[in-house]
């Protein structure tokens, strides 16, 4: 995670901005066929490899509908196989070696699902369609402001931490904890004043305590048929 | 600590998921009420805070670095719920955006840093923060907050059948125990340090500016007595998984499990509807019925919280 942060999620989010048919499809068809997919992949227990090697197909044609890099989709979904292979390791160590190799393929390609959803939905409307589903609003506002400013504080984390490597500080682990717990606090600060300055700005822009709706999106035809076919074909899969 | 898709088996997923839409609901309302519109930004930002924390590493040994994970920080400056409000959102971005925890794991998730992490970090404070021993008690939230959310999540995955020896299990505890201490030691060099600058930012657990009534004050006793049971139950899954054997003898002795098995196998047994007898339709269909199942449950429980929360709110 550390340094790449901005730059991996600049990448997802201008690969969320695509204009394919998949893109186009309303956000909550592609949550339906998701979760569809999810769970096709948790229940499996019979033949495994044939039915991954199948769902991984069926996904990589998703990302070449959506004229998305499917190699860059492969490598990003691929930053869950440390910590899949700590629990692969303990799998293994128990003697369930057999189950380890099936729990970490529905691992990965449980993420590269989400990576797809997420890379052909703009992360608005992403929550738009959860909120349409139900999720509460409340919560999708903190998680909209928390995306729009992941681009921004682990930047200045960043620099800090650069600053601090150019004053060439090479303090030991006692003062080294000190300096750090002041950054953080530095870090803390500034975005609480931030938070204060955002809430002022739009007030100033007339905010009346209620956004907008997030998006008004109509769930057409095309959505409905997507979904049902997106959500039928890795239970179809499986039963090959 | 954030469990990945595939590897819990879906009781286990699915239960925590049902738990936690209606829990992350009341918890929305009760961030939100009685309080001017600045919080969502506020939330959000210091969501975003949690997230660069991750990049300032903390020097803890020749070569090895800690870093902070917040929950416990966030509850002592915002209040417990909005804690568990901006903990959800992080979650959910984390495994939305960066594949950093599973999509149907992301109820267990929630539950074990965001609802109890939480909970378990500001228990501490909430009981000795407004005294003399404010210190221990920041100490203890942190480590609380780590220790409770890695042993659940050591349980859950002990339940889904990851069958882990007593060697692996002991390593884990070890590595969760250390980094649960350093977590705690981090919280009170951050708050303290948070105090030279902004001396009110941590909230007096007693004070009336307090977001949410100090329930915990007037009773401590539920709350302990609910996360002492919790975490007790979360040892005894463990144990169990080591020792399945002797378990499952005293289980079968006693007829209980027997029961149990009945009980985690009747709804929709196994995925497949008896009704149907059809393996390929019958497959499908029940899958799909469990997905509107375990959708339609979430909707109606959050929507019966809501309705209360908002007559609450009215006859105020």
């Amino acid at each position: 995670m550390q340094r790449a942060v901005p730059r991996s999620l600049a990448s997802l989010d201008s690969w969320s901005r695509g204009s394919s048919a998949l893109h186009r499809f309303d956000p909550r068809a592609k949550l339906i066929a998701l979760l569809a997919l999810l769970v096709a992949v948790a229940t499996a227990n019979r033949s495994i490899p044939r039915f991954a090697l199948a769902v991984l197909l069926f996904l990589v044609a998703g990302f070449l509908w959506a004229r998305l890099p499917v190699a860059g989709a492969l490598a990003r979904a691929a930053v869950i196989l440390p910590f899949v292979a700590v629990l692969a390791a303990v799998l293994w160590i128990g003697g369930q070696g057999e189950r380890a190799w099936a729990l970490a393929a529905k691992s990965y390609l449980s993420a590269l699902a989400a990576l797809l959803a997420m890379a052909t939905t703009p992360l608005p409307r992403l929550l738009g369609g959860f909120e349409k589903l139900g999720a509460p609003r409340f919560l999708l506002e903190v998680a909209q402001f928390l995306y729009r400013y992941l681009f921004l504080l682990p930047e200045e984390a960043q620099r800090m931490r650069q600053a601090a490597a150019a004053r060439s500080m090479r303090p030991g682990i006692r003062e080294g904890f000190r300096a750090a717990a002041g950054a953080l606090a530095v870090l803390f600060a500034r975005s609480y004043a931030r938070a204060g300055a955002i809430h002022h700005a739009m007030l100033a822009r007339g905010f009346n305590g209620r956004f907008p709706e997030m998006q008004t999106a109509h769930f057409r035809k095309a959505d409905a048929v997507f979904a049902v076919v997106a959500s039928a074909v890795p239970w179809g899969l499986r039963l090959l | 600590m954030h469990i990945p898709d595939g590897f819990l088996s879906t009781p286990v997923w699915a239960a925590l998921d049902i738990a936690a839409a209606p829990s992350v609901a009341y918890i929305a309302r009760r961030a939100q009420r009685g309080f001017e519109e600045s919080r969502a930004p506020l939330l959000g930002v210091l969501g975003a805070f949690v997230f660069a924390a991750q990049i300032i590493n903390f020097p803890v040994g020749p070569g090895t670095t800690a870093h902070l994970v917040g929950g416990a920080l966030l509850s002592f400056t915002l209040g417990p719920a909005a804690a568990s409000v901006a903990m959800t959102a992080i979650l959910a971005i984390q495994a939305l955006v960066f594949q950093d925890g599973g999509v149907l794991a992301l109820g267990t998730n929630i539950v074990n840093m965001a609802l109890v992490g939480v909970a378990a970090g500001y228990l501490p404070y909430a009981l000795w923060g407004g005294g003399p021993r404010r210190r221990l008690a920041m100490f203890a939230g942190g480590v609380l907050s780590v220790l409770s959310s890695a042993l659940l999540a050591l349980s859950e995955l002990a339940a889904s059948g990851v069958k882990m020896s007593g060697g692996v299990l002991a390593t884990a505890m070890a590595l969760f125990f250390v980094s649960a201490i350093l977590e705690g030691a981090i919280t009170v060099a951050v708050i303290e340090a948070i105090e030279r600058i902004q001396p009110r930012a941590a909230r007096h657990p007693a004070s009336p500016m307090h977001l949410e009534k100090p329930r915990f004050q007037r009773s401590p006793l539920p709350a302990m007595i609910g996360l002492a049971a919790l975490l007790l139950s979360t040892v005894g899954v463990l144990l169990a998984s080591t020792q399945p054997d002797g378990i499952q003898r005293l289980g079968e002795r006693t007829g209980i499990a027997a029961r149990v098995r009945m009980l985690l196998h009747t709804p929709l047994s196994n995925y497949h509807a008896s009704f149907l007898q059809s393996d390929v339709g019958g497959k499908v269909l029940a899958g799909l019925a469990g997905i509107a199942l375990v959708y339609a449950a979430c909707v109606l429980v959050g929507r019966a919280f809501f309705r209360r929360a908002v007559v609450r709110n009215r006859s105020i």
